[in-house]
């Protein structure tokens, strides 16, 4: 998380774009809002396919081409088969439905945020937004700390392949704890180094930090906020039933 | 105008969670523009030291301090870290904790951003210690793509974009390769024409020779000797390893050019493990390429080469971590699989915390065995210095002794190969010796490979070098 390969990342977007799409899907995938009007329903599929549309951009082929075709085939399974479906079968597929046409495209542009914005976008975004440094900088430090851990995580499995401690083995009870005792030990090591680190180079001074990383809506976001946009009006404009 | 830089005035420091003092009465001025190293054997306050000059103590790392100190003119009890931020700058050991962004022109910044400097001033400072530096090529990358190296040239810049008076180094330089070093040694020599004060605390000395104007031997917690640089770096390796310092000496441990597996000791072995036709490739790029490789079993062989050869591509395919490769190899006359290769090799890492999982340390070298191998076990905890602290937990040993728990477990599960990953980085005179004479006594069935940059290690246990450069052994 947070650990934006800047070397190649396709379509730059403003960090708070993309909060922006987050919280709509969220609204309208997620939240089912709007789904009795025709317009808005269309509008959802279509914000629900941009996660997919920005991975393909950031290069990122495998990921979006599977969520891409799972999306695909569950919403036309959902528009074909579900007025059909009686019975287990209906709980069955309504419960997919469930999980990969309105949780997906959450979860999808949450990874796609996290793995396209680098820490200092982040925290000039939040500037912007006038969230106070005493929020943006712990999490920050959070955030920055994420990537480590996995690296450590990655480290101490490889150490427990060498040792042949795997699932179904002699200790796979234990399979669990072995694991986060050296993580915790090695993440504590790590961050309280990392804390050190950036408070000798003045992170949580009192004067007003400056930040030299460009960041502002472009072309693209206004595409993408429009999208997102205009899902809002159409629902407002069924709402007062001047669509259906 | 104050003419110190730095002044420790009986200073005393106890950390809080020790109930040994690390720090007894010392008495420490540096002048300004003064270049200054810390040696000593583990464990002396060095890097306390270190740690109080950039105000870490008393303010992050907490304890019983007495004494007065002042840095740069200021009060360090009334002073906060952050607020020294722009008058002292530090660089770690590790690189893997001490960057905060993952772009590498962003952590340049990152200091002069959290002092407010305006954005127009901040980027001209870039550009200064980018082309001071010459890293132009490392800007807008990405942190997790660089060398250790290439991180630690990054470090450098983002503390002389800040500008500071004094420098503080610790161990800068324990994770790097002598190509590395010498870049880094070059960084320094800037900062100290440009007048900056420098402190570092190091175990590995030679790199330093010609740049400290004082060198302070510190024993216990005091400052036992002082000399001046000239006349430190002429002293005797005896006389250094006597004080349990490492030598001073910069030795070349790879033959120019040459690649390849070379005899330098004795070795009573006849037969061998073979590779052939042995290549590894990462997509298109091959890694590692060996037409035939015939390692002698019961060997102490050093692997050698710059960051980024393929050494790791090797030790990682022989302990069978990747098993994507394409050859054969032979153990005993069999040919192995990937996972048999797992099964009988085994890799202690660099940061050993990560391959010790049990409660007890018996329990952990217990891990892979039966349980009637327990006598076996004490037998085996006995020879390594570790029965007595059989009920500990491992997380609770040394860092010495982590390693010596790694290398019993491997022992009990049968294991015929050992890779050791930098056993010896930031490891004193005396540790690296214990090290070297517990490689070398491993017995005659073990086949042991260390990847490491430290001759002394090598000149100590090693009976092959094995030279990889560009992926060609």
């Amino acid at each position: 998380m947070f650990t934006a390969d800047i070397e190649n990342r396709g379509l730059v977007l403003d960090p708070r774009t993309k909060l922006a799409v987050m919280l709509t899907l969220v609204v309208f995938a997620l939240g089912g809002t709007g789904s009795g009007i025709i317009a808005v329903r269309i509008g959802t599929v279509v914000i629900s396919i941009l996660p997919t549309v920005l991975l393909l951009t950031a290069k990122q082929w495998k990921k979006a081409f599977l969520s891409g075709l799972i999306y695909a085939g569950i919403k036309t399974a959902e528009i074909l088969l579900i007025p059909t479906l009686t019975g287990a079968a209906l709980s069955v597929l309504g419960l997919c439905c469930m999980i990969f046409v309105r949780l997906m495209p959450s979860l999808i542009m949450g990874a796609y945020m996290l793995s396209s914005t680098t820490v200092s976008e982040f925290i000039a975004a939040m500037h912007r937004m006038h969230i106070p440094q005493q929020i943006t900088i712990p999490l920050s430090v959070m955030f920055r700390f994420f990537p480590t851990v996995l690296e450590e995580f990655a480290a101490i499995n490889t150490a427990m392949k060498m040792r042949d401690i795997r699932i179904g083995g002699k200790h796979a009870g234990r399979f669990i704890e072995y694991r986060l005792v050296p993580l915790m030990v090695c993440s504590v090591n790590i961050g309280s180094e990392l804390s050190a680190a950036a408070l000798t180079r003045g992170l949580g001074v009192s004067v007003k930090r400056t930040n030299i990383c460009k960041i502002g809506f472009r072309l693209q976001d206004t595409a993408v906020l429009f999208l997102a946009g205009s899902l809002y009006v159409l629902w407002i404009l069924g709402m007062i039933g001047v669509i259906t | 105008m104050n003419e110190f830089a730095a002044e420790l005035h009986d200073v005393s420091f106890r950390y809080g969670n020790s109930d040994e003092g690390a720090l007894h009465h010392l008495n420490l001025q540096i002048r300004k523009g003064e270049c200054v190293l810390l040696c000593g054997a583990s464990g002396c306050g060095k890097t306390t030291v270190t740690r109080m000059l950039n105000g870490l103590i008393p303010h992050y790392y907490e304890g019983a301090l007495e004494g007065e100190i002042s840095v740069l003119g200021r009060n360090l009890r009334e002073t906060a870290v952050e607020d020294l931020a722009g008058a002292v700058g530090s660089v770690f050991q590790n690189p893997r904790s001490q960057f905060f962004c993952v772009d590498t022109t962003a952590e340049i910044a990152f200091g002069c951003e959290n002092m407010g400097l305006p954005v127009k001033e901040i980027q001209k400072r870039i550009r200064k210690a980018v082309t001071d530096m010459h890293i132009e090529k490392l800007q807008n990358r990405s942190i997790f793509n660089l060398s250790g190296g290439e991180k630690q040239k990054i470090a450098c810049a983002g503390v002389s974009a800040m500008q500071p008076d004094l420098i503080v180094l610790d161990e800068p330089v324990s994770n790097l390769d002598l190509d590395a070093i010498d870049e880094l040694r070059d960084i320094i020599a800037a900062w100290k024409a440009n007048g900056k004060t420098i402190v570092t605390a190091e175990h590995r000395l030679g790199w330093l020779n010609g740049l400290c104007d004082r060198v302070l031997l510190m024993e216990d917690g005091r400052i036992a000797k002082e000399y001046t640089g000239t006349a430190f770096f002429s002293l005797p390796d005896a006389q250094l390893n006597a004080m349990g310092i490492r030598s001073v000496m910069q030795k070349k441990i790879a033959p120019e050019k040459k690649t390849g597996l070379f005899q330098i000791a004795e070795c009573s072995s006849t037969d061998v493990i073979e590779l052939d036709n042995f290549i590894y490739s990462y997509g298109k790029e091959t890694a590692l390429h060996s037409d035939r490789l015939e390692i002698p079993k019961g060997a102490v062989i050093a692997v050698v080469g710059h960051n980024g050869a393929g050494k790791s591509t090797l030790t990682k395919c022989l302990c069978g971590l990747q098993k994507k490769f394409r050859g054969t190899v032979i153990m005993d006359g069999k040919r192995l699989k990937p996972k048999d290769m797992r099964r009988c090799s085994y890799m202690v890492m660099q940061d050993v915390n990560h391959q010790l999982f049990a409660e007890t340390v018996l329990e952990e070298v217990m891990l892979g065995a039966d349980d009637s191998a327990e006598n076996q076990a004490l037998a085996l905890l006995e020879k390594m210095q570790l029965l007595a602290y059989k009920d500990r937990h491992p997380m609770a040993l040394s860092g010495g002794q982590k390693q010596r728990a790694a290398i019993a477990s491997a022992l009990l599960a049968g294991k015929k190969l050992l890779v050791f990953d930098e056993p010896t980085s930031g490891l004193d005179f005396r540790s690296m010796e214990c090290t070297a004479e517990l490689l070398r006594t491993l017995g005659r069935d073990m086949t042991v490979l260390i990847v490491t940059h430290d001759p002394e290690l090598i000149e100590r246990c090693c009976t092959h070098i094995l030279h990889i450069e560009n992926g060609r052994i």
